[in-house]
């Protein structure tokens, strides 16, 4: 019998199960509140600044940016790569949570691979207008063409992350709504409103519960999850190949593919926190979201933390003792004292110190700390994409060819977009969707019982 | 004839004694997956083996199109390596092959769960995807005592018992 003191009751105050349905996905039927409709509006402009951003980047050209030929990836690559961090942290919790039965995991799955795939999706938009002309994107496809036929380069990182990618955003999207099917059924079947009965019922797929259809939904989650679960390292380790195939000072190292894992993992793991502090605070499922939720997420941020930490230092040991002088140059140089000093101090800062506030009980009770720490993370996080990116590229092996870079006006609007397009799916995501997994959630309440009230049940 | 319960312990006495009495089950609803059910009512998926199936096949031919586009379509020397760079294939055969297994596995569920857009539900309570746990019996069945069943299930825990 699953009988842990380290963790609370998952779900508060003894709710019977109709109470659990009707609580989670109270928001869909209640009024949508007024800091909903502000919140749309300002995401949407974000959105639209974007949009008219992206129109000037394919209309006049990659001109429009701050990138250089020293410098040919600016804010796109930092970004994508930012945005690819935090996506992991859906299958993070999904698979790996899953794999360790962490029965925790059940009130915050949903949101965290919600999150993951509108992340993906943002990620996704910077290498595609960054290829200049975006509408021959189609040639990265091995597809047969009138050109020989001319094959793609399938030894390159660049093939190998755009394969990546696309299939971690239909892999984890699929994942993600078949976990829902079973939950448009419950709002299908207990709604009064018709319209509302009708949408869901065709978004539910006939969903009816019965056994048959729980016996092939649970192997199709033990497969997807299975299998998914390569992906959580491969992903990100492909992004990292990007930069470690390439030969430049501070990229041409072996510890980039875990040093990018454990990154995004961090990244992802601090973005959920974010929502789901912001989940429980607007919509009071404090019951769901307990704080011993929060201090789980916390718990496994001040590990993750402690890897970061200890991976920068290797960083600049390896540069040390390597004895090449182009990457002592770059780490000693260039980021801890030179130019990107502030930028390389506020990574160490914000990621490898700030967490360790999580030590205390008192800040990890502290909801609104809590907050303020998992968005100073993800800033860290933003820093340590602009050091790989930006350092390494300003000063490499000529100094005639060295170059600075700012990002343009038009960079800026794009990425202000994406946080735009993010916020907005976040937006619909707590309005339309069970921001929990009801039948998950049912499913371990039980558990919540003492052993002598399921003793009683079973009497 | 269906039966409603309201948790899953009542369920499982009274689908246990059902069984007991030879009878067979048609039907349970739940609104979670109770493994003990899955595992009583006798059926199986072979979902699981034929996912293994279809990662081989995905593998086999990712690979085998790199192989056919690199060496035989058009060889092409990249960074001084063979035509057929295995091993920097199979970066692009794990990631495929994984989308692969994905796919066909969601179609092989959509076809044998009957689950697909555009369905309609064949409800029998709707309460089933929200609190009840219904289980239904034929009773056209030979040997169905109507009367004794219905006590049955009532004495059980049953909340309610219609046909």
């Amino acid at each position: 019998m699953y009988n842990s003191n380290v963790r609370d009751k998952l779900i508060q105050g003894n709710k019977s199960l109709k109470q659990i349905s009707q609580e989670i996905i109270a928001p869909i039927h209640a009024k949508t509140p007024t800091w909903w409709y502000i919140a749309l509006l300002i995401s949407l402009s974000m959105f639209g600044w974007g949009l008219y951003c992206k129109y000037i980047t394919i209309s006049t050209g990659i001109g429009t940016w701050g990138v250089n030929n020293t410098v040919a990836w600016g804010w796109a690559i930092i970004n994508f790569v930012w945005w690819i961090g935090i996506g992991h942290a859906g299958t993070a919790f999904s698979i790996f949570l899953l794999v360790l039965r962490q029965k925790w995991r059940t009130s915050i799955n949903r949101a965290a691979e919600a999150m993951t795939v509108f992340a993906v999706g943002c990620a996704g938009l910077f290498p595609l207008l960054h290829m200049g002309r975006p509408w021959m994107f189609f040639f990265v496809f091995p597809y047969p063409n009138t050109r020989g036929p001319l094959w793609v380069n399938f030894n390159s990182p660049l093939f190998w992350d755009f394969v990546a990618i696309s299939a971690y955003l239909l892999i984890s999207a699929s994942f993600w709504y078949f976990g829902m099917v079973p939950d448009f059924a419950t709002i299908r079947d207990t709604t009064k409103s018709k319209i509302k009965k009708a949408v869901y019922a065709f978004f539910a797929f006939g969903w009816t519960g019965s056994s048959k259809e729980w016996l092939r939904f649970e192997a199709l989650s033990f497969v997807l999850g299975g299998i998914a679960a390569v992906l959580v390292v491969s992903v990100h380790s492909i992004v990292s190949t990007d930069f470690a195939a390439g030969v430049i000072p501070g990229w041409h190292t072996t510890i980039f593919p875990p040093f990018f894992v454990v990154g995004a993992i961090f990244s992802g793991f601090a973005m959920v926190l974010t929502l789901i502090t912001l989940m429980r605070k607007l919509y009071k499922m404090q019951d769901f979201i307990t704080d011993s939720h929060v201090d789980a997420i916390c718990r496994i941020l001040i590990f993750v933390s402690l890897i970061m930490g200890t991976s920068y230092l290797t960083e600049a040991f390896i540069a040390w003792y390597s004895g090449n002088e182009y990457d002592m140059f770059k780490m000693f140089h260039n980021q801890m004292t030179g130019d990107y000093s502030f930028e390389y101090w506020a990574m160490i800062v914000f990621n490898a110190l700030i967490p360790q506030l999580f030590w205390f009980k008192a800040v990890r009770r502290r909801l609104w700390v809590v907050f303020i720490i998992s968005i100073i993370i993800n800033v860290g996080m933003w820093y340590e994409r602009f050091n790989i990116v930006v350092a390494s590229l300003s000063k490499d092996y000529l100094p005639a060819n060295w170059a600075s870079y700012h990002p343009s006006i038009i960079e800026i609007g794009f990425f202000i977009g994406t946080l735009g397009m993010f916020s907005t799916g976040i937006l619909l995501f707590f309005r339309y969707i069970p921001m929990m997994a009801v039948s998950e959630i049912k499913g371990v309440s039980k558990y919540d019982m003492s052993v002598e009230e399921q003793e009683e049940l079973k009497m | 004839m269906v039966g409603v319960f309201d948790n899953e312990f009542d369920l499982i006495k009274a689908f246990d004694q059902v069984k007991a009495k030879g009878l067979k089950i048609d039907e349970v609803y739940t609104p979670y997956p109770i493994h003990y059910i899955l595992e009583g009512m006798g059926k199986k998926t072979h979902m699981t083996h034929a996912a293994f199936f279809f990662g081989v096949f995905g593998a086999l031919s990712v690979l085998g199109f790199m192989f056919y586009a690199s060496v035989i379509s058009w060889p092409l020397v990249f960074g001084g390596k063979p035509f057929n760079a295995f091993p920097s294939f199979m970066v692009v055969t794990i990631v495929a092959t994984i989308l692969v297994v994905t796919i066909m596995t969601l179609f092989t569920f959509s076809i044998r769960a009957k689950i697909f857009p555009g369905k309609t539900a064949k409800i029998v309570r709707p309460e089933a995807t929200d609190d009840k746990f219904v289980l239904v019996l034929k009773s056209d069945e030979p040997g169905f005592d109507k009367a004794e069943i219905e006590k049955l299930l009532k004495n059980n825990g049953a909340s309610d018992v219609s046909f």
